[in-house]
Parts: structure tokens; C-alpha cells; sequence
């Protein structure tokens, strides 16, 4: 094992998140191998390769939201969008019926003019959010309905048709083997998690997450930061949209809307802190992963698509609460260590203040008039 | 400008707006209307304020607990879920059981008691476990819907028992319009009942001083002697319960029990209950206000099919409201805010 991997390997094992995530995956697949009798010959790892990949683009469009402490409900909606943009400009030209050279320029032509559109909604959210300073919540809430209600008036509610082979195998193509959508996946991940984790940007955006006010107060322009969070959400979506335009090969405003209750569940169980300034790429690509096996699972043991969606709130909630009771679990012992290793320090000394039980309502409102003045 | 808005809030007119814009809610509903009716002169009728009013009769009542959990500083996106499974499984079960099919009053009793029922979910996550209240009701959205749809039923049901069907074509006032007539549900009395109980309660007792506090802030109010936790889990309990009413008056209203509806028309409650004024940080709102934003919703949505405004533009309007509602006060609130920051120091 050279020095790096076991460097990565040794990361990896350090997060708890990670090594929870695995286990889970291989106790879903030892389950449903067990709950029906052939679950590894007919569970296609190249069929579940076509649908990870825009619910992993996906959620990983939510957690660049998350990771500042907001969130992006309008996924979809963009998503939407960007493939219904690319469809009626193939639409309205024969690009169909071109070939050879042409239909590929149009092509690449088009999915660029769809990925601007769906960024450009992207750009909308961020306005709403740093100029009027909505909370993301309702922003991107309210641009979810716009959005879609835009679509619905300009398609009539129907789906368009009509795309070009040369842009169907993005959806449905094969590289070396490997369905299309996953590499287009692991590249979008990729650079994910050199955008978080290697660039300036990606690195103040876990700051303000973290904490606004010591971003703020740090000399940090959190109106940009959000702005190029929401833009690089609005594009991951837009992404996503193509691919489900060039899978289905039709565009629909109402396609998908159980996806974003799936987005936030992938995030949440890939253990991104909701309140912001926490995440990896790595553990919401393994979360993606493990609900598309349990959505597989589901469907191979006959479930309906009812029960997943169950199952889905179920996790969601269910990983939250586990979050919440093992942090404040860890913390009390942490202070009952601390505590005891004070009393053993100085057995008779007063116990320090911040140890000591909440302090009275006046002291806290004093110490909050003299935090308010400059 | 920036010097003329102090100067015009001291004007005795501008004390009309109230406190929670109602005045500039009231002011909309009658500029659209002159608009509308001056467009298609068949507004004016009877029948036009019939049908706004039963169309905004089970929303009107579903905003109520919405009102409440935003007051308290959360958002709720799994009230129409509620609605409909204790609407629906209302209409199962008494077909099966016979249980109650007589009486529409036990159906309405068992429909508070399944939402009441479902509210502990949410009581359960947001009030015990403390976690975000979206996620949460996102997450029982899912569990709720799925359960329905899995476990109760998923096919349309044309049969209702008999004292539901009574209840069902129990007009109030009937506006005959030639061939069509325009009818009014006898549920609206209940309907404007239970903004009053909810009126007074928010207004006039501690408990509802307690869910504007915890709005405020839920440390300040644990502080000020409010118990948190007990008026968090009464929030959600009652919201449960008023969305599974709201869900049973749906159902009934509608003579055939789907379902595949209300799910996915959250905004459109969320949206009134932001524009009547009610703060998206917690803390503030009225059921005046509500009430106006649920009649201006209506109205909007009424006005566009009566305009001959195709039926596909209704989703974007409401968003469009929704972003205008929330930009209104987001501004308002950067203002204070300025306008704090510009007060001459008091020494302390």
C-alpha cells in the first residue's frame, strides 16, 4: 500500500460517518440477500448505475446548500428547467433528423444553452437570498413553485419529445462497460469535492456555515459566498436534468418531485450537518449509493414505491434523532470526564463557571448588553 | 425616500395598514376585484363570492395550524399528508366497520383524533428530539403518504356513508344562476368557528402568549418561566388535529375520496398564511391577517379562470405571491433593522 492511499484509508476510518455508512451498506445487502434468494444475480449494478446518478447529482446540489446552513428545495425544479430548455431547442430544430458532425455541435450546443438556463435560475435563488435576504427555506420554496409553474405554462402540462440519438446516449450509453451517467457522476463529484475541500471559495463556504457571524466579522463577503453556493447548486441540478431528459428521452415540468424528499435523506444519512459547516462528497455519493440498493431491494421483495417512500422519512428522521441523542450523549460524558478530572485536581475549589449550572436571567442579559455594544 | 417613510408612518392613514399588513391585504382584495369586475362584468354576482368562499373554507382551516406552527418559528410541509390520510381513512374505515356511518359528527371526531394521532410524529421529533422542523415534516410527509397509500387504501372512492353523504349536500345558501347554481357548504360555520377558537386562543390566553414567545426566542421564553416543551407539543398535537378536520371537510366537500389529493398543494396554505403577515422567523401573525390571505388566494385563483386565464398559470402566481410575500417582509425587517442601527446611543 503506497504512502497516500493509506493515508486516504486511514481518513476515511477517522470518520465516523463513513465507517457508519459502510456498515450500513453491507448489512442492506446482506439483508436483502437473505429476504430474497437472488438478489446479487439480478440486482444490475449497471441498471442501478442509470438511476444513482441524477439522485446523486442531486444531492449533491443540496449539500453545497446545506453546507452553508440553507437549504435548496428548488433542485427539481431547476433540474426541470435546464432538461425542458435543451428539449423544445431540439424540438424546434431538426436537430433530430441532422447527423454526422452537425447533430453533435447542435448537441453540445444545446445541453450548454440548458445548463446556462437552469445556472441563470440558480442566480435567481442567490439574488433572493443575499440582496431581499430571504431565508433559503422560503426563497428557493417559493422558486420551486415558480419554476414549475413557469414550465407547466410553457409546455401546457405536457411532455416534449423529440431529442436526437447523439444526445439520448448520455442518458443510456455505455463507456468501457461503465453506464455514462455514472462517470458523468463521479466527475461532478470529483470536482464537488475539489471546489469544498481544495478552493478558497469551497473553504469559506464551510466557514460561514460553520458560524455567519465570525465568518462575517473575519472579513469574509458572505453575500458571495451564498451567491456561488446557490449558482453551483443551480448547475449540479441543471446537470441532473440533462441526464433525466437524455435517459427518458422526453422533458416533463413535473417529472420528479418525490426526488426532493430523496435528495434530503441522502444528504442528512451521508452525515452533513443540516445546520451547516459539515459534510463530505465522499459519504452523500456512499449515502446515494446505499439508498439506491434499498430501493432495489424494495422492488426485488415486490414493496411498492409507497413503502419506499416510508422507508425514506423513516431514515431521515431516524438518522437525525441518532445524531442528535449520540452528540448529546458524547458531550455529557465528555463533561462528566472533565468533571471528575477537575474534582481531582482541586477537590475543594469552587467548580468554574462555565461547568457551573445556567446562570440567573439577569447575569446572561448583562453579559448580552455589554456583547451588543461596540 | 428614505426620510419620507418616517414621515408618512405618522400620517393617521397609515395606521389602517395594522400591525400585520392587513390593511394593504384588504386594499388588494378590493383593487382586484373593481379590476376583475370592470373586466368581466360576471363577477358581480352571488355566485362568484359562493365559490370563493367554499374554495377557501378547508384551506382557511388548514391555515390555522399552519399559522400557529409559523408563530412558533417552524414551517410545516406535512399538513395536507395529515389531512388526507384522516379524511380518506375516515371514509375506509367506516365503509368497513359500519362504525359511525350514521353520524357525520363521529366522523369528524375520528378524522381530529387520526390527525391528532399523526401530530404526535411531528410532536414526537420537533419538541422531543429538538430537530429542524422542515426536515421533520418533510420526513413525516413521507411516512404519512406512504402509509396511506400502502396500507389504507389507493383506489377513488365514490361510496360515502350515509350521514357524511347527508352532510355533504347540506347547503347553507344555494345562488341559482340560470342552469347552474352555486352552492355553500354548511361547514362553512364550523370553519369560521374554529378561527375564532384559534383567535382568542392566540390573543387571549398564556398558552398562546407562550407559542408567540417561543417564536421570539425559545431560550428567552424558557427563561421568562414558559414551558417549552409542553406548548411545542401542543402546537403540533392541535396542528394534526386541525389538519385532519381540514382534510375531513375536504373530503366531504368533494363527494369522492382521493387519495392521490392535497399533497403538493402545501403552498398554497403556506403562501396565504406569509402574506397575511405572519413572520417566517416566529413570533409574529394574526388570524386577521390569514383570513385575508386565504380570501386573497382564492380570489387570485378565482379571478384568473373567470378572466379566461388559462389553468396552468395558477401555480406560478401563487409562487410569484409566495416570493412577493416574503421579500415584503424580509425588506421590512432589513429596515428595522437599519433603523435600529441608526438610534442615537441611550446611555445606560
Amino acid at each position: 500500500m503506497s504512502d497516500m492511499t493509506e493515508r486516504m484509508v486511514r481518513r476515511m476510518l477517522g470518520e465516523r460517518s463513513l465507517v457508519r455508512l459502510a456498515v450500513l451498506a453491507i448489512a442492506v445487502i446482506i439483508l436483502f440477500s437473505i429476504l430474497s434468494d437472488n438478489f446479487f444475480t439480478v440486482i444490475d449494478f449497471q441498471s442501478m448505475g442509470f438511476q444513482i446518478a441524477e439522485v446523486g447529482l442531486l444531492s449533491l446540489a443540496v449539500m453545497l446548500s446545506m453546507l452553508t446552513g440553507g437549504i435548496d428545495l428548488s433542485i427539481v425544479s431547476v433540474a426541470n428547467i435546464a432538461a425542458l430548455v435543451t428539449a423544445e431547442l431540439f424540438k424546434g430544430t431538426d436537430a433530430a433528423s441532422a447527423t454526422g458532425g452537425k447533430a453533435l455541435l447542435m448537441t453540445a450546443a444545446f445541453i450548454l444553452v440548458g445548463l446556462a438556463a437552469g445556472t441563470a435560475c440558480g442566480v435567481l435563488n442567490g439574488l433572493l437570498i443575499t440582496r431581499i435576504r430571504i431565508t433559503p427555506i422560503l426563497a428557493t420554496l417559493g422558486t420551486l413553485q415558480l419554476l414549475n409553474g413557469l414550465a407547466i405554462i410553457w409546455t401546457g402540462g405536457k411532455a416534449v419529445y423529440g431529442m436526437p440519438n447523439a444526445f439520448l446516449n448520455i442518458g443510456t450509453g455505455y463507456i468501457a462497460r461503465v453506464p455514462a451517467p455514472v462517470i458523468v457522476l463521479v466527475i461532478a463529484a470529483v470536482a464537488a469535492a475539489v471546489f469544498v475541500n481544495r478552493t478558497g471559495i469551497g473553504l469559506r463556504l464551510q466557514l460561514v456555515g460553520a458560524n455567519p457571524t465570525a465568518a462575517r466579522y473575519s472579513g469574509l463577503n458572505n453575500a458571495r459566498v451564498l451567491m456561488m453556493t446557490y449558482i453551483s447548486s443551480a448547475f449540479l441540478s441543471s446537470i441532473a436534468g440533462i441526464l433525466i431528459a437524455a435517459r427518458s428521452a422526453s422533458a416533463n415540468a413535473d417529472y420528479g418531485a418525490s426526488y426532493v424528499l430523496l435528495a434530503i435523506v441522502i444528504v442528512v444519512l451521508g452525515g452533513v450537518n443540516p445546520l451547516g459547516g459539515y459534510g463530505t462528497v465522499t459519504g452523500v455519493v456512499l449515502a446515494a449509493f446505499v439508498l439506491q440498493l434499498v430501493h432495489s431491494g424494495f422492488s426485488q421483495i415486490g414493496y411498492s414505491d409507497f413503502l419506499y417512500s416510508i422507508a425514506q422519512g423513516g431514515i431521515l428522521i431516524g438518522v437525525m434523532a441518532l445524531n442528535t441523542l449520540s452528540t448529546r450523549w458524547r458531550l455529557s460524558s465528555r463533561l462528566a470526564i472533565l468533571n471528575r478530572w477537575r474534582r481531582a485536581e482541586a477537590p475543594t475549589a469552587q467548580p468554574p463557571s462555565a461547568l457551573a449550572p445556567p446562570l440567573p436571567p439577569g447575569a446572561s442579559a448583562q453579559s448580552k448588553e455589554a456583547e451588543r455594544k461596540p | 425616500m428614505t426620510a419620507l417613510v418616517p414621515a408618512l408612518r405618522r400620517l393617521p392613514i397609515y395606521r389602517l395598514r395594522g400591525s400585520n399588513n392587513e390593511g394593504v391585504l384588504i386594499l388588494s382584495i378590493i383593487v382586484l376585484s373593481v379590476i376583475v369586475g370592470i373586466v368581466a362584468p360576471s363577477f358581480w354576482r352571488l355566485s362568484t363570492l359562493l365559490n370563493i368562499s367554499s374554495s377557501s373554507l378547508e384551506n382557511l382551516v388548514f391555515a390555522m395550524g399552519v399559522l400557529m406552527v409559523i408563530i412558533s418559528g417552524g414551517i410545516d410541509v406535512s399538513f395536507m399528508a395529515i389531512g388526507i390520510f384522516a379524511g380518506y381513512g375516515v371514509i375506509v374505515l367506516t365503509n368497513h366497520t359500519g362504525f359511525g356511518a350514521s353520524s357525520a359528527w363521529t366522523s369528524f371526531a375520528i378524522a381530529a383524533g387520526l390527525g391528532l394521532g399523526l401530530g404526535t410524529l411531528n410532536a414526537a421529533a420537533i419538541a422531543g428530539l429538538r430537530l429542524p422542523t422542515l426536515i421533520v415534516t418533510l420526513g413525516t410527509q413521507g411516512i404519512i403518504r406512504g402509509a396511506m397509500l400502502a396500507y389504507v387504501g389507493s383506489k377513488v372512492i365514490p361510496d360515502y356513508p350515509p350521514g357524511l353523504d347527508k352532510l355533504s349536500t347540506n347547503y347553507l345558501v344555494t345562488a341559482t344562476q340560470g342552469a347552474s347554481s352555486t352552492r355553500l357548504s354548511v361547514l362553512v360555520i364550523p370553519a369560521i368557528l374554529i378561527c375564532a377558537v384559534m383567535s382568542v386562543l392566540l390573543r387571549y390566553t398564556t398558552l398562546g402568549r407562550g407559542i408567540y414567545a417561543i417564536g421570539g426566542d425559545a431560550e428567552s421564553a424558557r427563561r421568562a418561566g414558559f414551558p417549552v416543551f409542553g406548548i411545542q407539543v401542543f402546537i403540533y398535537l392541535f396542528a394534526g388535529l386541525l389538519a385532519g378536520v381540514a382534510g375531513m371537510m375536504h373530503v366531504t366537500q368533494v363527494r369522492l375520496a382521493n387519495p392521490y389529493e392535497l399533497v403538493g398543494g402545501e403552498l398554497d396554505v403556506i403562501a396565504a398564511v406569509v402574506l397575511g403577515g405572519a413572520s417566517i422567523f416566529g413570533g409574529k401573525g394574526s388570524v386577521s391577517g390569514t383570513v385575508l390571505g386565504v380570501v386573497l388566494i382564492s380570489l387570485i385563483k378565482n379571478s384568473l379562470i373567470l378572466l379566461g386565464v388559462p389553468g396552468t398559470w395558477q401555480r406560478a402566481t401563487v409562487g410569484l405571491l409566495l416570493l412577493i410575500g416574503v421579500s415584503a417582509q424580509a425588506l421590512t425587517a432589513s429596515a428595522r433593522r437599519r433603523n435600529l442601527d441608526a438610534m442615537p446611543e441611550t446611555p445606560a
